[in-house]
């Protein structure tokens, strides 16, 4: 019977959920009379901090975040890396998303704390030795951008797909950032633009450089000597 | 600054953090936060205290064995997803999963917390209650099981109780041979990251796939989003079992199905219109059931 901190838990407020329940996203569901303001007697006011450390492009960076920080804000406005960008704050359009311990993840919904003790990968991190990450090439020479603010999420959830699987198919590349809203390119720039970087990454696996080399691309043997050497 | 402020705690055990629960009056349980975070930054949650689930490790796992499948509660989508072991022995999880937002949400979001907020429209819900799981849940008292079938009580509520945590779902594997079962999970969304107009899961048994024309030994049907809980179907599964699967069993599954849902209309989707998709997908979805049961799919 839980549910007990969603506000206004009374049998009206119930009904009132119950009575708007399938609305298409959970924020749109609450109406206003499941709002409640709470009385100040019961809500906290000190500000009680937390040490993290969060290891960022490879730099550990030491900081102090209240509970309810999250982690796209420590990024941004603790740290400074405002490379990701802020969306919906809901999980719905990607623009915050960065590279956790691996794998992809939307840095609106996740607390800093929580974060604690990761490595994080952000746009910022693609870049390496002042070579472009062949995802960045491929955007750039496919035009996968207009106004390109969900760029660095779309390169960060591209990328996540390419570590899976190094030779998607175009429909494996839509489901690999169907969680990524672009509204400007209708899609399909972008779609080849992750083609492009999977070919070029592809190709420096294998040691067959040509492709990359000829284009100035940096064979990824060598971008994780160059990481190693930072 | 977006959500109100909260007191963190981060047990690395499920008796620390049934503890917490019990120290702290209104505590909540924060698992991949993928819907409770969304809640938090509009404050239309304010919990006071946040136990974070994310280092209880002891949470995280799929067990398949010969008898059952067993799945922590901290199993992320994208571990149900790309689990073999589960696509062998229950495939109708790894769909289900596959179909959840996009990759980053199911990088993060957990089995358990699905099953936790209990959104009618959400897909695990609708898994374990077609497919007849059991729930363990842990309070500091000990632990008790309850079934999928009594645990959903109405929209968003449940059996569970302030001071428990989910520990894990488990579902026997007896009725599902897996040469003569096929499951399927199908859904309607407008869009990747919203909630599915309409989703259904069904399972079907044959009696023997050799056979000419096999036989719906035993069906399933659960659908999500239109009802409060999510629908078992039991009549719809009685109008294909004990025969081979015909147009005219589907037609009257599809009826039967569709009456007993009681959806509410919504922005993309009116009443009507939920009732007919009710009809449309639970054929679908026995029909594929049915085709990947005989192996001809």
């Amino acid at each position: 019977m839980r549910r007990s901190y969603v506000h206004g838990e009374s049998a009206t407020a119930v009904a009132t959920a119950a009575t708007i329940a399938s609305t298409t996203t959970v924020t749109t569901a609450p109406t206003s009379t499941t709002i409640t303001a709470t009385t100040a007697a019961t809500k906290l006011t000190a500000m009680d901090t937390h040490d993290i450390t969060l290891t960022i492009n490879g730099t550990e960076h030491d900081l102090s975040v209240e509970p309810r920080t999250l982690l796209v804000h420590a990024l941004r406005d603790e740290l400074g890396y405002t490379g990701t960008n802020v969306g919906c704050e809901s999980t719905l359009c990607g623009a915050c998303t960065v590279n956790m311990d691996g794998d992809a993840v939307k840095s609106c919904t996740i607390l800093a704390v929580q974060a604690d003790g990761t490595e994080l990968r952000t746009v910022e991190g693609l870049r390496e030795s002042g070579t472009f990450h062949p995802i960045q090439e491929g955007f750039q020479k496919e035009h996968g951008l207009q106004c390109g603010y969900c760029t660095p999420g779309m390169m960060l959830a591209a990328t996540d797909l390419l570590e899976e699987n190094p030779d998607p198919s175009d429909e494996e590349i839509r489901e690999g950032i169907e969680g990524n809203l672009c509204r400007c390119t209708g899609y399909q720039n972008i779609v080849n633009a992750v083609e492009y970087a999977a070919e070029e990454m592809r190709a420096d696996d294998t040691g067959s450089t040509e492709t990359a080399a000829a284009d100035g691309g940096v064979p990824m043997t060598d971008y994780e000597a160059v990481k190693e050497e930072d | 600054m977006k959500p109100a402020a909260f007191e963190y705690h981060r047990p690395e055990s499920v008796s620390e953090a049934t503890d917490l629960l019990a120290e702290h009056d209104g505590a909540e349980l924060m698992a991949g936060n993928q819907s409770l975070g969304i809640l938090m930054a509009n404050r239309l949650a304010t919990p006071d205290h946040l136990v974070d689930l994310n280092a209880v490790d002891e949470l995280s796992y799929i067990d398949v064995t010969d008898e059952a499948v067993e799945i922590g509660a901290l199993a992320r989508h994208r571990d149900i997803e790309t689990s073999a072991s589960l696509a062998e022995a229950l495939p109708m999880f790894p769909d289900a999963a596959s179909q959840i937002a996009g990759p980053s949400v199911r990088n993060m979001g957990t089995l358990g917390g699905s099953i936790g907020e209990a959104d009618p429209a959400g897909n695990y819900p609708a898994v374990v209650t077609a497919l007849d799981g059991e729930l363990t849940l842990v309070s500091p008292d000990g632990q008790r099981t309850v079934p999928a079938s009594e645990y959903f009580i109405a929209y968003m509520f449940t059996e569970l109780e302030e001071e428990e945590v989910i520990a894990k779902v488990t579902v026997p594997r007896e009725p599902f041979p897996t040469d003569r079962t096929g499951m399927a999970f199908l859904e309607q969304k407008p869009a990747a990251q919203t909630w599915p107009t309409i989703s259904v899961g069904a399972a079907i048994r044959v009696d023997d796939p050799e056979r000419e024309e096999p036989v719906v030994e035993d069906a399933r049907v659960t659908l999500a989003n239109v009802a409060g809980v999510p629908l078992r179907a039991e009549a719809a599964e009685a109008k294909v079992e004990g025969e081979p699967l015909s147009e005219g069993a589907l037609e009257a599954a599809g009826e039967a199905a569709s009456e007993a849902s009681n959806p509410e209309g919504e922005m993309h989707a009116d009443e009507q219109y939920k009732r007919e998709l009710a009809a449309e997908y639970t054929r679908r979805s026995f029909e594929t059931a049915y085709d990947r049961a005989v192996g001809s799919q």
